[in-house]
């Protein structure tokens, strides 16, 4: 008879095992569902999608639903490939640093990860990243008659590559876009903005803070996706170009203009936090019925549409970014892209190619979107022929009026490439800039103080 | 008299602002992980609602579990715990109790250890690391941990060593008992104390740790600390979600709190009267 | 005879010395060769690759590039003004503890009852994660529209405020935030000692006809003294290494109204990747720590 008498490793261990259970049992199940599941569809691409069995890849990705859709699926895939893939969630103020630092010292921990456009030509300057074009020809590896690569929107393509070489696949992808309240804005008989100008005239006309109703919000936040994501379109729209003879300027008339546009409007007609404030803060208050306009990611839509938090649901509009100075909209084109780790061993890189493919290709866009059961789905799909698919269309009107319309004529119309300066520094730039623009902001430099600062600062990291 | 009276109940009115005012935002978030987004995010603030485990149930039990983020936790504290013990207990009593050449020195050197600031020690250790693909290792983490736990540890029981009378350890000698076997058996019950209060705050500052682990944490070492950003998500602030997080989070090190409040109470003061420890 | 005895009594002095030594040696072994591998070491290799370019995004532009950081660092506006914050952050979260602990703990050690409680309720912000105080307060406490101090700030009639996002706001809700977490330290620290004071000096001084006022300077201040010392020396050292909770808070911002040397050199190292600069600005901090304390050292030991 052996009594059983826990120890501190015993304990330890059957913890540990307590924890994996509960970690991976909805996997089991679901990965006996997806026996079932109809692999069809993907099956009728003339590629052997057993040729990297075996294999295991590590796919870093960030906690947002759109991945936690794709995650749902990966069992999908495991039967589809014979391929185990591993996801690391990563919050999204670390995934660049850790997939960088990982990057750097060749260790090929993460196959592939939810990458930043921006960080590209990071990547392509030191060959951290696989061209992709040479798997896209690939007949043995890419059908493209089925992958119709040429479906994924062509902004977004643009985004991802570097002089003309591709080197990440988008997977989700947003714009911004005008949010408005449209009862304020019919009960004092406004339209949406189309010019700037006419957006501060908005905000001031519906600017209330003693009902505790606030014209606009745009993000202040300071980081490289947060105000020098929304700052870089203000800049283009008037007239900023990030190159000036071959060097990179940040301190010229047109960016003093649209600083000092964006500060004003932030100063007298948003919410006083709203200068420190990311998406997720804007859009709450939107739900809450305390701002009546914003311009941010369209996918902010099914927040401010959350039926467990919004007040606004039924009240929510949307329009286009208003124009600027030059006649320009610039809108983001910010994507998720999956690019492959050139430290990776050959049937390795095979692998997470087939996971790219997969997770790009409009079967699975659509599952994860319109077709998921789950409650989220997806807003920001790859595929121009989804956006024009008619229950992707009717699921995203419901959103409110005018949103399918404002987001695809943003897509193809208000993208340009050159919206943030694309260069191997950015890292450090972007953080500069963001800096330098919540001083500005917050008012500890005037907009000029600011710039120069941030021009001094940009300019020896220039030198190489 | 009714002056004194005035001013036992100004006394007792500030020291009720000053414990609210500590307690409060413990409380608070206890109350808001109990709510739904929506009381969560109501204005103004709700103090009387429905309370739910739902956000409880959703960071333990749901795709984004926190649970294998508190094992983590755990097995570092833990891990960190045993190994400063096992090497600051013998380190702590060489210096309080034995003769040796350097001996002021090589307590000067423990006090100057804690000088260095951990952005200094994080920089080279993690390219150290990277190399030697110790990132995202438990024996990394325990390893870099050390260069905090060890010097406070030897330092708060070299004060508990030296407060032991000689007379104990000479007359295990007399009897012929070996050094080892006299430390072990004489000094070691004499500062149960001692040690408790160490394995206490060793474990509360490894549990506590931040800077450390954002940088050497991965998928499979995340402390809670650093996983608990999830909740700060890209697509919206989940805001019970993050106040349950955070209670989960404080959980373990305010249970110990309460139940070794003694111990703390004299390892701060210990440490302050002979001049060791910080955080 | 007797010289013969002595000798002999000397070399088993000798032996025995040397055995305790040996054993010191072999006690001290693990701690020492551990404590020289995590902070000795990586003291050495910091000041080594501060002497480098050493830029993770540009790996073709690294090298041996000498005091460069060091002359950069120096023409640092950054720099500057992050070590003026770290100063000023030190400096009044020292004060602000070690006032308000001090009058508290003479404030309850008149308490009849309740001390208990109050050293209960204490303890609650001391063991707690700094990064976890940190996400409390810019949520559930700071948020505007959305904390509770917002709250009472607009019932106040106060308006809702910025806490995070005006540059002053900003330092004086860090300082307020590591404040609210130290200070019971202090209190804990200083009651104690209070209690160990002797009671007889008192009855001394009430005779004398002192005022409460003049028994605070004239006896209980001196005979606190080397505690206060203490709990301000240990607090700068803790202040000036601060990080998780304006990490959490403000990240430093807004624009670096709060960044600190610790966070300026953490951003530069990991979110820039520039980790030779880094490594500088680290070493600047080790410096700043060392001088500091210095002056404390000597204050501790004058008078």
């Amino acid at each position: 008879m052996q009594s059983f008498k826990p120890t501190r490793r015993t304990f330890l261990k059957t913890g540990t095992a307590a924890a994996a259970l509960i970690g991976f049992g909805p996997a089991v199940l679901r990965g006996a569902a997806a026996q079932e599941a109809d692999l069809a569809p993907y099956k009728s691409a003339k590629i052997d999608w057993q040729q990297a069995s075996g294999e295991t890849i590590t796919v870093a990705v960030i906690p947002a639903s759109y991945f936690e859709n794709l995650i749902t699926l990966a069992p999908q895939f495991k039967t589809l490939t014979g391929i185990d893939v591993r996801f690391e969630k990563i919050p999204p103020a670390q995934i660049r640093q850790k997939c960088v630092i990982d990057l750097t010292s060749k260790t090929g921990t993460y196959a592939t990860h939810a990458a930043d456009p921006m960080y590209y030509s990071l990547y392509a300057a030191n060959k951290w990243v696989e061209p992709l074009d040479g798997y896209l020809k690939d007949k043995s590896l890419t059908d493209d008659a089925w992958f119709k690569f040429d479906d994924i929107i062509p902004a977004w393509r643009a985004a991802d590559s570097i002089d003309g070489k591709l080197y990440g696949v988008p997977y989700d992808g947003e714009v911004t876009i005008q949010v408005y309240r449209k009862d304020l804005y019919d009960a004092k008989g406004l339209k949406p903005a189309d010019t700037l100008e006419a957006y501060v005239a908005n905000a001031a006309a519906l600017n209330n803070p003693n009902d505790r109703i606030w014209g606009a919000a745009l993000r202040g936040v300071a980081g490289a996706g947060q105000n020098m994501y929304i700052y870089p379109s203000i800049f283009r729209e008037f007239g900023g170009e990030w190159f000036k003879g071959g060097k990179l300027t940040v301190n010229g008339p047109e960016a003093e203009a649209a600083l000092a546009w964006y500060v004003d409007l932030m100063r007298k007609y948003a919410p006083t936090a709203a200068a420190n404030w990311n998406w997720p803060d804007i859009a709450d208050a939107f739900s809450q019925g305390t701002v009546a306009n914003y311009i941010d990611a369209h996918s902010s839509a099914s927040v401010v549409n959350n039926p467990e938090k919004s007040k606004v649901i039924g009240k929510v509009a949307y329009a286009r970014w208003p124009k600027g100075p030059s006649g320009k909209r610039v809108t983001s084109i910010w994507n998720w892209g999956f690019p492959i780790n050139a430290a990776l061993p050959e049937k390795r890189k095979k692998a997470t190619w087939l996971f790219i493919q997969w997770a790009a290709s409009a079967e699975t866009q659509a599952r994860t979107a319109h077709r998921f059961a789950g409650p989220t789905k997806r807003s920001g799909v790859n595929r121009t022929s989804i956006w024009k698919d008619a229950d992707y269309v009717k699921l995203m009107n419901g959103f409110g009026s005018n949103f399918v319309e404002a987001t695809m004529q943003a897509l193809q119309e208000d993208t340009d490439v050159d919206w943030r300066p694309r260069v191997p520094q950015w890292p450090a730039i972007g953080d500069t800039m963001a800096t330098a623009i919540q001083s500005a902001l917050s008012g500890q430099a005037t907009v000029k103080a600011a710039l120069d600062d941030a021009q001094k600062r940009i300019e020896p990291m220039m030198r190489g | 008299m009714t002056g004194k009276r005035l001013r036992v109940f100004a006394l007792l009115a500030i020291s009720l602002v000053f414990l609210l005012a500590w307690a409060f935002p413990v409380l608070w978030s206890v109350l808001n992980s109990l709510k739904t987004d929506r009381d969560a995010l109501a204005y103004p603030p709700k103090l009387i609602f429905t309370p739910t485990w739902e956000a409880y149930h959703d960071v333990l039990f749901g795709s984004a579990s926190i649970l294998p983020n508190l094992v983590s936790s755990m097995v570092i504290s833990v891990g960190t715990t045993v190994v400063t013990m096992l090497m600051a207990i013998p380190a702590a009593y060489a210096l309080a109790r034995l003769r040796f050449r350097g001996k002021k020195f090589a307590g000067f050197y423990v006090l100057a250890t804690q000088m260095l600031p951990p952005v200094g020690i994080i920089i080279p250790y993690f390219l150290v690391l990277r190399n030697i693909g110790w990132i995202d290792t438990y024996q990394g983490i325990i390893l870099i941990y050390l260069s905090f736990s060890l010097p406070f540890a030897i330092w708060l029981l070299v004060s508990y060593f030296e407060d032991i009378p000689f007379e104990m350890e000479e007359a295990a000698y007399l009897d012929g008992a070996s050094r080892l076997r006299t430390l072990w058996r004489i000094i070691i019950p004499q500062v149960r104390g001692g040690i408790a209060v160490t394995v206490v705050f060793v474990f509360l500052n490894a549990w506590n740790e931040f800077l450390f682990a954002v940088v050497l944490s991965g998928n499979t070492v995340r402390p809670v600390t650093v996983a608990m950003f999830n909740f700060v998500s890209v697509e919206q602030t989940l805001w019970a979600k993050l106040a349950a997080v955070s209670v989960l989070a404080m959980l373990p090190v305010v249970v110990l709190g309460v139940v070794a409040q003694k111990h703390i109470v004299k390892g701060l003061t210990v440490g302050a009267v002979k001049g060791g420890g910080r955080r | 005879m007797t010289q013969a005895a002595t000798t002999t009594a000397r070399d088993f002095g000798r032996v025995l010395a040397q055995r305790e030594r040996r054993f010191a040696a072999a006690l001290l072994a693990p701690a020492f060769l551990a404590l020289m591998a995590t902070t000795t070491f990586p003291l050495f290799f910091l000041i080594w690759t501060s002497a480098f370019r050493m830029d993770l995004a540009m790996p073709f532009t690294n090298g041996f590039v000498g005091f460069e950081n060091y002359s950069v660092l120096l023409a640092d506006e950054r720099f500057w003004t992050s070590l003026v914050v770290s100063l000023v952050y030190t400096v009044s979260t020292v004060v602000l503890q070690v006032v308000i602990g001090l009058a508290l703990a003479l404030l309850v050690m008149d308490m009849k009852r309740g001390q208990g409680l109050f050293r209960l309720i204490a303890i609650l912000p001391v063991v707690l994660s700094p990064a976890v105080v940190g996400m409390i307060w810019r949520t559930f406490m700071l948020a505007p529209e959305f904390g509770i101090v917002d709250f009472l700030a607009i019932n106040a009639g106060l308006g809702s405020k910025n806490w995070l996002g005006d540059p002053l706001l900003a330092m004086i809700s860090v300082i307020v935030i590591h404040t609210w977490q130290w200070t019971p330290f202090a209190f804990m620290v200083l009651l104690a000692s209070l209690a160990s004071l002797p009671e007889d000096i008192y009855e001394a001084a009430r005779l004398d006809r002192a005022t409460a006022w003049q028994r605070f300077r004239r006896i209980t201040l001196p005979l606190l003294r080397p505690a206060i010392v203490m709990v301000i020396i240990m607090r700068t050292m803790v202040a000036l290494t601060a990080f998780a909770a304006i990490f959490t808070v403000t990240g430093g911002g807004p624009g670096t109204a709060t960044e600190i040397l610790n966070l300026y050199a953490y951003r530069k190292s990991f979110t820039e990747l520039s980790i030779g600069y880094g490594s500088a600005l680290a070493v600047a901090l080790l410096i700043v720590t060392i001088l500091i304390s210095a002056i404390l050292f000597a204050m501790r030991r004058a008078k």
